[in-house]
This record gives structure tokens, C-alpha cells and sequence, in this order.
């Protein structure tokens, strides 16, 4: 809805809206979001981050390909998955090099955003 | 030919309200061709008539010939509009929905197999003399032979889906090394997006635009152009920015393409709406291909040019529109058309998806908005991420980039991200402005995510202020009992 804000005097016109915890605000020519409970900026990386030693689905989609397996090893920055969504393929590499702790998801799996798809035991643990 | 009474619609989104819009100047009904997932969209609201033929899965629903033909058999329709991607440029479908006694609106099976197969128009154009990029274009869809070809011709190397369009299925192969990963994902897209994994090579040119030329065959087969398009802004090879006419072109250069864009069309026997592709480098212009269906980005012709493309398909297949030889035309003013992505541009443009809040696209002269979802409706992960097209048109180019900036910095989106940041950065560049932007201007300048600017002060006060009422906790507190709007903001 279009609201105005007093500030120091001066109304400031904007649009907002809840919509499931995050507040979405239009003004100023740009639209940003907020975490309501917490009235801070929303996670930008919501989904996408998560602990380096986790590939997490950093959208919703399908597992096309699993490009390695438990016990190997990865270095950072290697192609570990392929994901689709919206008819195009993203892949996903690790932040860390290591090994290959756990597979969590299967091809032709529909992984939410969010979702732990691998996890990497980090190569200083070994 | 009788006049249509009903067409069925097998697409969805936007151009499916394009369509129905179009169908409703003519006062035809419409039968749209829908999946499972797409019941709350705007075309569905919209259509006359619903089917449902399948579920999510394109394969399973829109790629469906067969589901297509009997979903239009049974809403009553006499022709069928593909409207671009999916079913569009099928040969297949185009003569399964004629055998089933229905018109294809569109160019015919042959047409479609001669222009609209990369391979074949390739060889049709060699016959023609027209230029064309070096590549490999061979039956062998092996990956070591593939590898082999990308050699030959020598990296940079694109590799493309043979059905494709709008940049699925294409993939840059930079060196060896990379290629068979590339082209092995490239045959996957391609199998997905149009249920064919073959695909073809061709030589990156590192320093072309992109432009292509509306061509137009009337119902007795007489071509003529409608001017050009500049599409060189391209991420992933998708076009995101798309103007007409080209700021690149010479009058003799436009010319000279337009004469050669229509000579292919008429070796393949056109009708209807169709794109010839070109890069242009050094003054130099290659044939890239031939979009035998309607674009995506056809409105910027229609705003420089006054005419309807869809209406003139209809009256086409209905053997009623002829180029009329007195009638001159000439573009007139500029026109620019930017793709809005629901995808997060401070992620590296993850897609994003969930329901659509407010959406508000502000009106205002020289504005159109061409869209597929209201707020309330679903944006899933099955289909392309493109959710509108804002369309501006103003008396010289430089007009039309401010007025585009100043209506996405108006235009409201809530529920999902969108890539409006990213266009309005790209409209703001220097290159762009000044016109001499390639296709590699992306990926140049714009590669990494845009960096997500920091709240202000005021806008953290904005955001508190807004939370407050959305909550109905009335105003801010910031000196709100001085203020006129005091017992209006609790009414909101």
C-alpha cells in the first residue's frame, strides 16, 4: 500500500508491503526488503550462504547433476552441482576445498531454496 | 478463407495476453492452452475459454504437440497461435495442426523446416549469397567429434541449440578444455527447453552487435521489412534490452540488410511475422539466423512503426492482409524495450520465485507494459524468469533511455526480486548511452553481481514508519501529530 513517513519534518511518500516476515518497501526509485522481526535488512544471501562447508540450493530447482562423490576430494571453486530452474542451468561449485562429507540430494530431485545439497568436510579437518 | 471465431492460445505468460489482447480487438474468442501450474495467471483470467493440457512440465504440457492439437480441437477453435519459444518454430506441430483441419498462425511446416532449422536456413543462404558465420552444422552429434569441429574452426566457439531460440541451449566454449563439459550441458538445455538435444557450432565474433530485421510475408507471399532492432545487450546470449531502430546502422548498411533479410525470406517462402538475426562487425554483416515466429521483442517495431505484428498474423492466416505498395513506412521516433527477470541481481541473478505482492507499472505517455502475472499469482521455477517487458517510446533515443530509467525507478514489484536494478545500471552506461555497445558489453562491464547499495538512514526510518502502519500502529513517531496527513495515514 502507499504510505507517507514524517521525517525531520519533510513527508516521504513509499510503497510497503508484508509479505510472509519480509517487509518490502518501494521509495526513492528503488524497491528493498526487511526482516520484520528483526527490522534489519533481509539476508541478501538467503539460502545462497549458509556455512562454506555446505552447497546450499541457492534457489528452487531441479538437480540436473551431481558432479562428485562421497569420500572425494574438491577443491574451492569446483563444479560440484548442476541445478535447473527457470529453463536455465546454474552450477553450483564449493567454497572450500576438502572432501566430500555427504550427498543430501538426487538427480532429478525439486530442492527448495535453501536446501543443503552437499557437505564439504574442510581439507584442515583431514 | 473464413474469418476466425475462436483461436486457441498453446503458450503462456505475456505473449499469451498479447494475443488474447489482439484476438480481442478482432472480436475473436480464445481458448488458451494451459498447464497445471499456470492457473493463476493473468492470461488465464483473461482467455475465453481454458484448457489444461498437462502438468508443469513442459515436455508434458506445452511441448506437447499432440495435447495442443486436442486441447484446441476441443475449446472449438479453428487456428491455433504459438505465439515464441515452445511449440513456435515445430515443424512438426505446425503440419499436426493442420492435418487436424486448424491453421497454424504462422509461416507453414515448410517454411518453418527450410528457415526456421539453423542448419538448413545455413545452407539456403550459402545458395543465396548471403554472408555467413564460420561453423560446423554436421548431422554427427557425437561430443568428441564435436570437440574436434570446435578445433577446426578455432576457439572462441559458441555452441547452440539447433531448435532453439532466446538463448537456451547456448553455451561459450573459450578453449578445449572446457568444451566437452560445455557441450554436453548445451545438449541437456537444448533436450529441456525444446525437446531436441542437437546443436551446432559456430565462430564467436568478439566484437558484433546484434541486429536483426522484422521481416513480413502477406497472404500472397509478397516480403517486405519492417525496419531493424538492435538486441547487442545479452546475458547468457538472452537479449535483456532490445531497441528499434538500431542506433548503428548507416542508411546504406540498413539498406543492405534489409535487402538481404528479405531475399531469405522469400527463398523460404514466407508468411507471417519473421526475424532475420545478423551480427554486424567491422561494418561486415553475418547471417546468424531466422526466427520464423513472432519475438519477444516485437513491440518496439510496432511503437516505431504504428502497427499490430499480432493482428496482421491473424488477418494473414485468414488470407486477408496484403502490403498495401502506396502505403511508405518510415520509423518515426525511437522505441526501447527492457525484459524484467524475476531474478535476484545482487546474487549474480539467481532466479526468484513465490508470490507476487504489490505490482504497480506506472502509466504515462509512450509507455506500455506487456505482462503475465497480477499481484496475487505464483511465479514458479519451471518457466523462463521473464515476468514483463516495459516498452518506452520518445522523440530521439537519448529521450527514450531517460524516460525507461524513470519508469523502472516508478515501477513496483513486490514478492519477488527483479532485475531492475541491473537494467536501469545498464541504461545508465556510458556505452549504452552512446550507442556502441557489442554483445560482449554484459559481460564486459556488468559480470559480477551488482553490489546491493546500503540502507540510509532515511530509508531505515521509511521502512520503520512503514512496518508501524502496515501494522496499524498508525504513523512514525517521528513528529507525526504536526502533520496533515495524520488521520489519513490510519486510514490507509
Amino acid at each position: 500500500m502507499e504510505i507517507k513517513v514524517r521525517v525531520d519534518g519533510v513527508d516521504h511518500k513509499a510503497h510497503a508491503q508484508l509479505i510472509k516476515g519480509t517487509l518490502w518497501v518501494h521509495h526513492n526509485g528503488r524497491v528493498f526488503t526487511m526482516d520484520a522481526s528483526t527490522g534489519r535488512k533481509s539476508r541478501k544471501k538467503a539460502g545462497a550462504g549458509g556455512s562454506s562447508d555446505q552447497v546450499v540450493a541457492p534457489m528452487p530447482g531441479k538437480v540436473t547433476k551431481i558432479l562428485v562423490s562421497a569420500g572425494a576430494s574438491v577443491e574451492a571453486g569446483q563444479a560440484v552441482v548442476v541445478m535447473e530452474a527457470m529453463k536455465m542451468e546454474y552450477t553450483l561449485k564449493a567454497d572450500i576445498a576438502g572432501s566430500i562429507d555427504s550427498i543430501s540430494c538426487a538427480v532429478g530431485e525439486q530442492v527448495a531454496l535453501g536446501k543443503a545439497l552437499i557437505k564439504i568436510k574442510p581439507a584442515s579437518d583431514k | 478463407m473464413a474469418k476466425f471465431s475462436r483461436i486457441a492460445i498453446a503458450n503462456r505468460g505475456e505473449v499469451a495476453v498479447r494475443i488474447i489482447k489482439a484476438c480481442e480487438e478482432l472480436g475473436i474468442e480464445t481458448v488458451l492452452l494451459h498447464s497445471e501450474a499456470d492457473i493463476n495467471t493473468r492470461a488465464y483470467r483473461m482467455a475465453t475459454k481454458t484448457i489444461c493440457i498437462g502438468p508443469a512440465p513442459t515436455a508434458e504440457s506445452y511441448l506437447n504437440i499432440k495435447a495442443n492439437v486436442d486441447g484446441a480441437l476441443a475449446g472449438g477453435a479453428q487456428a491455433i497461435h504459438p505465439g515464441f519459444g515452445f511449440l513456435s518454430e515445430n515443424a512438426d506441430f505446425a503440419e499436426a495442426v493442420t492435418k487436424a483441419g486448424l491453421t497454424f498462425i504462422g509461416p507453414s511446416a515448410e517454411s518453418i523446416r527450410s528457415l526456421g532449422d539453423k542448419v538448413h536456413c545455413k545452407e539456403l543462404a550459402k545458395k543465396a549469397g548471403l554472408p555467413l558465420v564460420p561453423g560446423y552444422q554436421g548431422e554427427n552429434q557425437d561430443v568428441a567429434h564435436l570437440i574436434l569441429e570446435a578445433e577446426k574452426i578455432g576457439f572462441p566457439v559458441i555452441v547452440k541449440a539447433a531448435a532453439g531460440g532466446g538463448g537456451r541451449g547456448m553455451k561459450l566454449i573459450k578453449s578445449s578444455a572446457e568444451a566437452k563439459e560445455l557441450i554436453e550441458s548445451a545438449q541437456r538445455e537444448a533436450q529441456s527447453a525444446f525437446g531436441s538435444p542437437k546443436v551446432f557450432l559456430e565462430k564467436y565474433l568478439d566484437r558484433a552487435k546484434h541486429i536483426e530485421f522484422q521481416v513480413f510475408g502477406d497472404s500472397t507471399g509478397n516480403v517486405i521489412h519492417f525496419f531493424d532492432r538492435e538486441c547487442s545487450v545479452q546475458r547468457r546470449h538472452q537479449k535483456i534490452i532490445e531497441e528499434a531502430t538500431s542506433p548503428s546502422l548507416s542508411d546504406d548498411l540498413r539498406r543492405r540488410m534489409g535487402e538481404a533479410a528479405c531475399a531469405i525470406a522469400t527463398l523460404g517462402k514466407y508468411k507471417g511475422a519473421g526475424t532475420v538475426e545478423f551480427l554486424l562487425q567491422d561494418n561486415e554483416f553475418y547471417l546468424l539466423e531466422v526466427n520464423t515466429r513472432l519475438q519477444v521483442e516485437h513491440p518496439v517495431t510496432e511503437e516505431v512503426l504504428g502497427v499490430d505484428l499480432v493482428k496482421m498474423q491473424i488477418l494473414t492466416a485468414q488470407g486477408e492482409f496484403v502490403h498495401d505498395p502506396k502505403q511508405v513506412r518510415v520509423p518515426r521516433g525511437h522505441s526501447i524495450e527492457c525484459r524484467i527477470y524475476a531474478e535476484n541481481p545482487f546474487m549474480g541473478g539467481v532466479p526468484s520465485t513465490g508470490l507476487l505482492g504489490h505490482v504497480e507499472w506506472p502509466e504515462g505517455p509512450g509507455r506500455r507494459y506487456e505482462y503475465g502475472f497480477d499481484a496475487g499469482d505464483t511465479i514458479t521455477p519451471y518457466y523462463d524468469p521473464m515476468i514483463a517487458k516495459v516498452i518506452v517510446w520518445d522523440e530521439t533515443r537519448s529521450r527514450a533511455i531517460q524516460k525507461m530509467i524513470r519508469v523502472l525507478q516508478d515501477s513496483v514489484v513486490f514478492g519477488v526480486h527483479t532485475n531492475i536494478p541491473y537494467l536501469i545500471e545498464i541504461l545508465s552506461h556510458k556505452e549504452f548511452v552512446m550507442g556502441t555497445m557489442t554483445t560482449r558489453f554484459i559481460e564486459t562491464y556488468f559480470a559480477e553481481a551488482l553490489k546491493e547499495p546500503e540502507l540510509t538512514s532515511l530509508d531505515k526510518k521509511i521502512a520503520e514508519g512503514a512496518l508501524l502502519q502496515l501494522r496499524g500502529g498508525g504513523m512514525q513517531n517521528q513528529g507525526a501529530s504536526n502533520s496533515p496527513w495524520a488521520s489519513y495515514w490510519r486510514g490507509i
